[in-house]
């Protein structure tokens, strides 16, 4: 066996973090666009991922469905799922406070992960990688060319939604219901509707983030919760409601947790997501983009 | 052109309006004073929907409008500017502008869109040049200008406003006061609230006092200006 260096060995760490971190990227976008509209933390976040995973792997390997046809479906399958949660869970609670709704999102989560369970059962699933598992050499690190498909969709998802609340008048009016629900409604935007979209978005970029996840980690049904840890303590620690805070929260996350199990023991890989989380909230509880001067940078 | 009749109001069933009728006919501008927690903008916020009333009924051009959610009030032609301006405060005064236009935004309108804010940086040209300036940046003054702006956009029959003069030095309000004055006389219906009683009664044709919930005095906005009770209570003395 060859001896790799130091190095090598830390570019290893820190390829593997950024792709951890992408998946948690895209959790942490998920929570945003929700908490954006709504202040509400939707803790059914996870599911969503989990629920790429594993219907991703009954399209594809199930059904046999190309890539192509699986991948696009599940997104659709899941973002139903989405709407759903809101029709069904959120939207219909009569008085509404934010923690009645944080509560429903609770139950929705532990709903969802049995029903889960009951379809796929306990074992975890494969399914296989994009463009196959020959890993490439880069620098002395090892690299899964699924790697690459994590981090691509994280930069597709930034891309198609900095074009939408940069570009669209629906974008421009979800971010108005954010600011002023009231003023929404004055200037005509149907704030009910945009809680929807807000749900349905984020339900199909957790799908994204399952689908492209799971070649790597596998996948199994109460994956959820803890994804759902990660990626808000990624939401905070680049301070909650911001985007480019999310991404830059999700990546340095996926690094700590994956230097941090290299360099001192894997044994603590949950632990310190969960420590960086805890001092966040104790020394900076805004995050490190939720300052008010950045708030102007808010949204995309 | 809308006929509040008898409409009664509560937060958490404390009432706040109580038994209110108010007219406000067709191209007159109407005026509502009364002192702090009167129920002014409970009042507007009740016309535009975003509360609900209790009792009685609120009627814009022959139809009955008191249970239309208030998204859909301002496509019916009635806009509100409301108390403290509420504008979108991390989106461009461009965006606030074209949200304003949010009812009637399609491609096929675009043109017509244009025409609108054109029109609306010729009322207050200041807003142009700041059209890219994030709107909770800007002065009072301005932020008052933009939320105008944003009502107009949704080319309003009647406008509804509450309280434009809060905090804003006597030149700005003149400066928008005669904004109020040219849009009446261009066809606009106007629905003035204000504390600022002597503006108030002097751009309006016809107003209404409020007070703790109840109507207490109505007239002729000039003739207000005399009633010594009125001199009294809301122009001190
Ligand atoms: N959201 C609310 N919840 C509970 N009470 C409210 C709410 N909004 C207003 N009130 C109460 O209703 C009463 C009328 O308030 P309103 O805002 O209509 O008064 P106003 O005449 O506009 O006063 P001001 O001149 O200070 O703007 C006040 O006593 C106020 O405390
Ligand atoms: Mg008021």
């Amino acid at each position: 066996m060859e001896t790799i260096s130091f190095t090598s060995q830390l570019f290893q760490y820190l390829i593997t973090g950024l792709t951890v971190g992408s998946v948690y990227a895209m959790v942490a976008v998920g929570f945003n666009i929700i908490y954006n509209v709504t202040e509400i933390i939707n803790f059914a976040q996870g599911e969503f991922v989990m629920l790429g995973g594993l219907i991703m792997v009954f399209f594809h390997v199930g059904m046999a469905l190309p890539l192509v046809l699986a991948f696009p479906a599940t997104v659709i399958l899941v973002t139903l799922v989405g709407i759903l949660l809101d029709r069904l869970a959120i939207s219909p609670i009569r008085q509404p406070s934010v923690l009645t709704l944080i509560i429903a999102t609770i139950a929705a989560s532990i709903l969802i992960k049995g029903i889960a369970m009951f379809i796929w059962g306990k074992d975890p699933f494969d399914l296989p990688a994009f463009s196959g598992r020959n890993p490439i050499t880069v620098m002395g690190a090892v690299i899964q060319p699924q790697y690459f498909w994590v981090i691509g969709f994280l930069i597709v998802v930034v891309i198609a939604l900095s074009i939408f609340f940069d570009r669209t008048i629906i974008g421009k009016a979800m971010s108005a219901c954010a600011d002023n629900a009231d003023a929404a409604k004055l200037v005509g935007i149907n704030v009910k509707q945009m809680i929807l979209l807000s749900f349905a978005l984020s339900a199909a970029i957790g799908a994204v983030a399952g689908v492209t996840m799971t070649p790597i980690s596998l996948m199994e049904y109460d994956r959820g919760a803890m994804l759902a840890v990660k990626g808000f303590g990624a939401a905070i620690l680049g301070g909650l409601g911001s985007f480019p805070g999310a991404i830059l929260g999700g990546l340095i996350m996926g690094a700590i947790e994956s230097f941090g199990a290299g360099l001192v023991s894997s044994g603590y890989k949950d632990a310190f997501a969960l420590i960086v989380l805890l001092a966040v909230l104790f020394f900076k509880p805004s995050g490190i983009l939720g300052d008010i001067e950045i708030s102007k940078i808010k949204r995309f | 052109m809308l006929k509040i009749e008898g409409i009664s109001a509560a937060y958490h069933s404390i009432p706040v309006l109580k038994d209110v009728s108010i007219h406000v006919p067709k191209g007159k501008v109407v005026s509502i004073i009364g002192a702090n927690g009167s129920g002014k903008s409970t009042l507007l916020k009740a016309i535009s929907g975003l509360i609900k009333i209790n009792q009685g009924r609120i009627q814009y051009q022959d139809q009955d409008i008191t249970a239309i959610p208030a998204h859909r009030i301002v496509g019916l032609g009635i806009s509100l500017v409301p108390e403290g301006r509420q504008l979108f405060a991390h989106l461009s005064v461009q965006d606030n502008i074209r949200l304003g236009a949010y009812h009637y935004f399609k491609k096929s309108n675009r043109a017509e869109i244009e025409q609108s804010v054109k029109q609306a940086y010729q009322i207050f040209p200041i807003l142009e040049k700041r059209s890219k300036q994030i709107a909770g940046t800007l002065s009072g003054g301005e932020q008052q200008m933009l939320a105008i702006a944003r009502a107009l956009m949704g080319r309003p029959e009647l406008l509804l406003l509450d309280e434009p003069s809060m905090g804003i030095a006597p030149l700005i309000v003149r400066e928008i006061f005669n904004v109020i004055v040219n849009l009446n006389q261009a066809g606009t219906t106007i629905l003035l609230v204000e504390q600022n009683a002597k503006a108030a009664l002097k751009v309006a044709h016809h107003s209404y006092v409020l007070e703790s919930g109840n109507i207490v005095l109505e007239g002729i906005a000039a003739e207000l200006l005399h009633n010594p009770k009125v001199k009294e209570v809301y122009l001190g003395g």
